[in-house]
């Protein structure tokens, strides 16, 4: 998927799970999720879980470090440089 | 799909649990530290204390499924639940975050831990950090040794008999529970500083204790991971645990219900076994299938796991299910007992107070149930 493609996807996923639909407007790409927790343990296991099924993307264990999931533009760089898991069944 | 074990499960299955049952027969809970060790030297002949570790390292190399159908039979046919509880958590919290993610200096210590030599303990709850790992306090600065721990922990399983601990402290406060490492920590190291054994109501052959770090000092090899990645290397132990370590209880709820099942057919009450009254006999198939519920969901999330696919709200099922499942049976098997089960020295008292705790440790049944809620988008 392309940047373009993946981070709408993500801002509206983090939005609409994590802060009530961010009814001010004020998540943007660069807004620092960790520094102000925003992604805590349990939204990034929510987050992964997303990536995979939603967005059929496996992030790797390596990858999962503040550098890549500082900000949304950080995580949408990140998803959109990996390859696509096949669908599978449930 | 396929719901039937294979030839070789069903064969490991049978001589785990023969194994145990040999060398368990005459076996009896105990608190004190040596008898302990004896123990798990007695569990680590079996092999349990290396299921899922690698060959190279010692271990089996098995699956999550495999390593969970071999705890299973650990906890079917061994009644000290603390054993078995602490070896599980030794294994899958400690091992195999040291085996996935250490480097060669801190795989160093598998070999031991895979064959019992060397006893684990997860030193990762806080008096302030329990479900929210990101409020760990815990500190690990670096310096030309490496890293300098400082920080109490509160509640390690395992600690006053263990060799080794995996914790986890903040290297980079600005990142959230991201800006956690993880680290294995020899208790031989200077400024480890285990506490007495805790007072517990259930499985009290795991010892476990608080542990303090006093300006530890740890050598750079034992950093488990990238530093910062210790938030996920957790969530991934926890993802083992959660999944294989509750397959111990199916097999103490299978050994439970086989003794309620002869406990109402041997006690005659007005001329009939009271398994005759429907009362009775519903509160036996009501065990059954409450068993049988949470075995296919511990299965399926242990699948899962060996497909690669790490399925938060599958695990979490599994683990409510498992552990809600072993409390409401351990009450059912209270009443089928009678006075004969509240007295000491039965064993049901014991295994009501073994399954209190599971739905609390390795994450409660109220973190379990957000995270299949917000899984549903709530």
């Amino acid at each position: 998927m392309t940047l373009d493609e993946v981070t709408p996807r993500i801002t509206t996923f983090i939005s609409e799970s994590f802060l009530d639909g961010d009814p001010k407007g004020e998540l943007t790409e660069s807004t620092p999720l960790l520094e102000w927790e925003i992604l805590n343990s349990m939204n990034s296991a929510l987050l992964l879980n997303f990536l995979r099924e939603e967005l059929r993307v496996d992030v790797p264990l390596s990858s999962i470090n503040a550098a890549n999931f500082r900000d949304i533009a950080a995580i949408s760089t990140l998803v959109s440089g990996l390859v696509a898991v096949p669908a599978e069944g449930v | 799909m396929e719901f039937d074990w294979s030839p070789n499960q069903r064969e490991r299955y049978a001589d785990t649990s023969a194994a145990v049952a040999e060398r368990f027969a005459e076996h009896e809970t105990s608190t004190d530290p040596e008898s302990v060790r004896l123990a798990w030297k007695d569990a680590a002949g079996i092999g349990l204390t290396g299921l899922c570790l690698p060959r190279e390292h010692g271990g089996a190399g098995l699956g999550a499924l495999d390593t969970a159908l071999s705890l299973e039979a650990f906890g079917r046919s061994c009644p000290d639940m603390g054993l078995v509880f602490g070896v599980a958590a030794h294994l899958l919290s400690c091992a195999v975050p040291v085996a996935e993610f250490g480097t060669d200096e801190a795989r160093e210590l598998l070999a031991g831990m895979a064959v019992g030599d060397l006893i684990a303990g997860n030193a990762m709850t806080e008096d302030e950090a329990g479900s929210d790992v990101g409020r760990i306090r815990a500190t690990a600065e670096r310096s030309s040794e490496g890293y300098v721990l400082n920080g109490e922990k509160s509640f390690v399983s395992n600690a006053p008999v263990a060799d080794v601990f995996v914790t986890y402290a903040v290297t980079d406060p600005s990142a959230g529970f991201l800006g956690l490492s993880a680290f294995a920590v020899p208790r031989g190291l200077d400024g480890v500083v285990v506490g007495p054994p805790l007072p517990k109501m259930g499985l009290n052959g795991c010892l476990a204790a608080r542990v303090r770090f006093e300006g530890c000092v740890v050598p750079a090899g034992y950093r488990l991971g990238a530093e910062g990645g210790g938030g996920a290397i957790f969530q991934h132990s926890m993802g083992w645990e959660r999944g294989c370590l509750f397959a111990a209880y199916l097999g103490l709820m299978e050994r439970q219900l086989a003794e309620c099942v002869g406990r109402t057919t041997d006690r005659r009450q007005f001329g009939r076994k009271i398994a005759g009254f429907q009362a009775v006999s519903h509160r036996i198939a009501r065990m059954r299938q409450r068993l049988e519920s949470a075995r296919l969901l511990l299965y399926r999330a242990c699948w899962l796991l060996d497909q690669g696919r790490t399925d938060v709200g599958a695990i979490a099922m599994a683990k409510t299910a498992v552990s809600e499942a072993a409390i409401a049976n351990s009450l059912d098997a209270m009443q089928l007992f009678g006075s004969t089960g509240y007295l000491a020295g039965a064993g049901i008292e014991e295994q009501l107070r073994d399954c209190l705790p599971t739905t609390i440790f390795s994450g409660t049944t109220e973190i379990q149930l957000e995270l299949i809620a917000r899984g549903e988008g709530l």
